[in-house]
């Protein structure tokens, strides 16, 4: 019988702890929220992640301060943030920003970009740092 | 004779890495650059294959442990330590390549994601495998209880894998492994496939040593365990009385 409880023990331990880890994942490592999710929640003072595209036509830059909105296809937020942004931030592209609400404003100065899965090749429209793209057709 | 021939199949195999190596390389500097992210994303074909051969090694340590609870031969062993070592590299140079990735692309080197976070969880995990098995002295008993460990590490892997599905995450979703059409055109994926045949060769070959180097251990552990030695060693002198006859 003890050899039995040495092997059961160990094995209850670690499916503990792994259906726990995947539970607080589950609820709480959404690595950012959407513009329609972070619109409901009453508006706070703390930090939050809003990930969305950059909608086209709404990209401004002025005193260090980068203006745009971003959209999960349903809703859209402007975004203040400050702060020069990354080599691939272009209109369409996907994007994580770190900040609060300031009114109906998000005030951001983190920004991450996000690429897409896909990989593609595209004849004479190869990006160069530092030239504006004009987005796919 | 056998020695000598033994010798010359494991260096086919080192020529056969490295000449893939360099095709890889040719290959990939024959492809165009990526449209959105240009060179950087040649780092696609390096990241991607050390993570698909590092699940395939730990697949190995799987069944090289499975193999040895049934058989009790300790030469399964042998390939499951080799497996799970060899693995661990790839993933420690998939998230290496991600990491230097990462900086042009997202802006930073590493961030607080579910991706990130369950690919060092997997990391770690096999590096207790390695951790355990330097604890254990008894062969067989390290050989047993490493088996266990190696069987339900496995389990990390498809968490890992579908991570970016269930759980939003500044990493994208596969390109390659999904249900409908492969997310790459025609020139960057045979870039890709020419780095999956290097890694996988690199892979096998660095296995193939590893798991002979484990058998020698083996046979020299076993020969200083029957070698006819004094119980304390020769350190230890027996003590004499002053003033004795």
């Amino acid at each position: 019988m003890r050899r039995y409880w040495r092997i059961l023990i160990p094995l209850a331990i670690i499916a503990l702890v792994i259906v726990g880890l995947l539970i607080s994942l589950r609820s709480n490592l959404v690595f950012f929220n959407t513009p329609t999710e972070l619109a409901e929640q009453p508006a706070g003072d703390e930090r939050q992640r809003l990930g969305g595209q950059v909608v086209a036509g709404t990209v401004s830059q002025a005193d260090g301060v980068v203006t745009f909105e971003v959209t999960d296809g349903r809703t859209q937020v402007a975004v203040h943030h400050s702060g020069s942004p990354q080599q691939l931030f272009q209109e369409g592209i996907g994007v994580v920003v770190e900040g609060s609400w300031d009114g109906a404003v998000f005030t951001s100065d983190f920004m991450l970009v996000k690429h897409d899965e896909q990989y593609r090749t595209e004849d004479g429209q190869v990006y160069e740092p530092g030239e504006p793209i004009e987005p796919a057709p | 004779m056998t020695v000598t021939t033994q010798d010359q199949r494991r260096g086919v195999l080192d020529v056969a890495a490295i000449v893939a190596i360099a095709a890889a390389v040719l290959v990939a500097f024959a492809t165009p650059p990526e449209a959105t992210q240009g060179n950087v994303a040649r780092l696609f074909n390096i990241h991607v294959p050390s993570i698909l051969v590092a699940y395939l090694c730990f697949g190995l340590t799987l069944i090289g442990g499975t193999a040895y609870l049934v058989t009790r031969r300790l030469r399964f062993d042998h390939l499951a330590v080799a497996a799970a070592e060899v693995g661990v590299v790839f993933t420690g140079l998939t998230m290496l390549v991600g990491m230097i990735w990462a900086k042009p692309i997202w802006g930073v080197y590493w961030t607080w994601s579910a991706r990130l976070i369950l690919t060092a969880v997997m990391f770690f995990g096999y590096l207790g495998y390695l951790a355990l098995r330097r604890a254990i002295d008894d062969p067989i008993a390290r050989a047993r209880r490493a088996a266990v460990f190696g069987i339900i590490s496995i389990g990390i892997i498809p968490i890992v894998h579908f991570s970016v599905l269930w759980w939003r995450d500044v990493h994208q979703p596969p390109t390659l492994l999904r249900p409908d059409e492969m997310q790459i055109d025609g020139p960057l994926l045979a870039a890709f496939l020419a780095g999956l045949v290097a890694s996988t060769l690199v892979a096998a070959a660095l296995i193939v040593r590893r798991y002979r180097l484990a058998a020698r251990e083996a046979e020299l552990d076993s020969l200083l365990a029957s070698a006819d030695v004094p119980v304390a060693g020769d350190a230890v002198t027996a003590p004499t009385l002053d003033g004795a006859p």
